[in-house]
């Protein structure tokens, strides 16, 4: 199956202030940019549905506004909480930020052991 | 190498949380969880709020999944007391079954609620809230028109109250102090906690001392210092919690409001832990000995314990926070409620971040549906700030972070 890439935002768009929120066939997505990367989350927090694109950007975590829920911009994974935000692949070209409607798989992070840390 | 066995004497939070970093530590011996509770390990904060008014189910608030229990082969011995454990040989001494023995122990066993006397036919009309049996209990009670007293308004009772009326009951708070949550948050603050129930039709009294309460036929009566009394058909009893230290108290551990631990969680005996609730835990940041009971502090304590027992530097010494959810708006806590109130934002609207400031030394900081300023408040404490700019909102609080970077280099 092809990927219908759905063009939300420009790069300029998304801007200075790191984090965009848009919507792409009536789900809500939050953009945000760190290290020149830009990342796709599911705008509504999978713990008590905040809106995560207030949240924080610190350390390769967004930080949800509603308790401090810290999911890893990668892969969307909460250590403490051992659960998944889901995340959205992103394609960025001239200046159009690309997002895949359907979310990324996400790792089966709390079937198995973690890697030693 | 022979396999090592850990036990956690309470099987809450904490102990989840320990059990959980052991694996993902890589220890591969064997790990037994033993609560007096019939059920595996599961999420407290839900039970005042979510769980209360039924929009969550017992099921969401497991802690590790039956699934992740197989995978990482974790043992739960649940509805089991340990009533010693033995400070030579760490056997683990169960009520009626064959004792563990342990490489390492950790006592998780957190607290139970403060009491009062109760006469009367009808002792099930008062309730406490600390268990999910406690939550399902009270639950039944929550009737669109029912009359619930809570005394007691701390963050406990002041969540039931929330929830509570949401559900149409009727709902009146009492609390002997002048303003709730003083110790917690500082007066003003308080002062904007008990505003938001008024608004919301509960009637909060202070200044209102509890003589007694009794329960009749037909529901509770609370007699008042002044004399007076009123009638309930049911009431909570939110008064705080007394650590669970029986046990650690049996098996020679030195014991003094809570388990005396040092800031890694090492009890007065070699391999035997506490952490948690019921922990009191020398704190460099408080230069002293503290005990927190916060769920924050449960998790941070059972990871850093956990690491510990593995020989790994990992101590946990942050500033305490704590959230809670109130008529939809979400209210955040971070570090003691110290000196003097900065504010930014509006606090008529319920839309604000209170700095505690001491000079302009950031301490702590207080949201109202400005979590998001939580981490920023967090890089803040114990700096040095512009407190005009952190009152701006049109100050990026992040600048004066980068900004003491800075002038630091």
């Amino acid at each position: 199956m092809t990927v219908q890439w759905a063009a939300v935002a420009t790069t300029k768009e998304l801007g200075r202030r790191r984090k965009l929120r848009v919507e792409v066939g009536g789900v809500a997505i939050a953009l945000f940019e760190a290290a020149g990367q830009v990342y796709a989350f599911a705008d509504t927090c999978v713990h008590q549905d905040r809106s995560l694109v207030k949240g924080t950007l610190l350390h390769g975590k967004v930080i949800c506004p509603g308790h401090q829920w810290q999911f890893d911009l990668d892969t969307g994974y909460e250590e403490s909480q051992d659960r998944c935000q889901p995340t959205y692949d992103v394609r960025v070209e001239a200046d159009t930020i690309y997002v895949s409607p359907i979310p990324r798989a996400t790792a089966p992070v709390s079937t198995g052991r973690q890697a030693q840390a | 190498m022979t396999s090592k066995t850990f036990v956690t004497v309470g099987a809450g939070q904490t102990a989840a949380v320990a059990a959980r970093t052991l694996r993902r530590r890589g220890f591969d011996g064997r790990i037994v969880l033993i609560g007096d509770e019939p059920y595996a390990p599961y999420q407290r904060p839900p039970l005042s709020k979510e769980f209360l008014s039924g929009a969550d189910t017992f099921e969401s608030l497991l802690l590790l999944p039956d699934t992740w229990l197989a995978t990482n082969d974790v043992e739960i011995v649940t509805g089991t007391e340990v009533t010693r454990v033995d400070p030579g040989t760490r056997a683990v001494e169960l009520a009626g079954a064959t004792p563990i023995v342990a490489d390492a122990v950790l006592f998780a066993t957190g607290g139970r609620p403060r009491t009062l006397p109760v006469p009367g036919p009808r002792p099930d009309l008062v309730h406490y809230l600390r268990t999910v049996d406690d939550a399902q209990r009270l639950q039944r009670t929550l009737a669109p028109g029912r009359r619930l007293v809570l005394i007691g308004a701390g963050f406990i009772g002041l969540e039931i109250a929330s929830t509570a009326s949401s559900l149409g009951v009727d709902v009146v708070v009492l609390e002997a102090a002048d303003v709730p949550l003083s110790g917690v948050v500082g007066a003003r603050l308080g002062e904007v906690c008990a505003r938001l129930h008024r608004d919301n039709g509960v009637d909060i009294r202070t200044g209102t001392a509890v003589s007694g309460l009794r329960t009749t036929d037909a529901g509770v009566v609370i007699d008042l210092a002044d004399s007076s009394s009123l009638e309930a058909d049911a009431v909570v009893v939110g008064i705080g919690i007394t650590p669970n230290v029986a046990v650690a108290a049996a098996s020679g551990l030195a014991v003094d409001d809570g388990i005396v631990v040092d800031a890694k969680g090492r009890t007065s005996i070699p391999n035997v832990y506490a952490a948690g609730d019921v922990a009191r835990r020398y704190s460099e940041r408080a230069a002293g000995h503290v005990r927190v009971e916060h769920f924050d502090n449960a998790n941070k304590q059972g990871v850093a314990v956990a690491n510990a027992m593995l020989g790994r530097d990992a101590v946990s010494d942050e500033a305490s926070w704590f959230w809670s959810d109130q008529y939809g708006h979400n209210i955040q806590s971070l570090g003691p409620p110290t000196g003097e109130l900065t504010i930014r934002g509006s606090v008529d609207d319920l839309d604000f971040t209170a700095f505690y400031t001491d000079g302009d030394v950031v301490r702590g900081a207080f949201t109202v549906d400005r979590g998001e300023d939580v981490m920023v408040a967090r890089e803040l404490l114990g700096r040095r700030v512009d407190l005009a700019a952190l009152t701006d909102e049109d100050t990026d609080l992040w600048e004066l972070v980068e900004e003491e970077e800075v002038m630091n280099r």
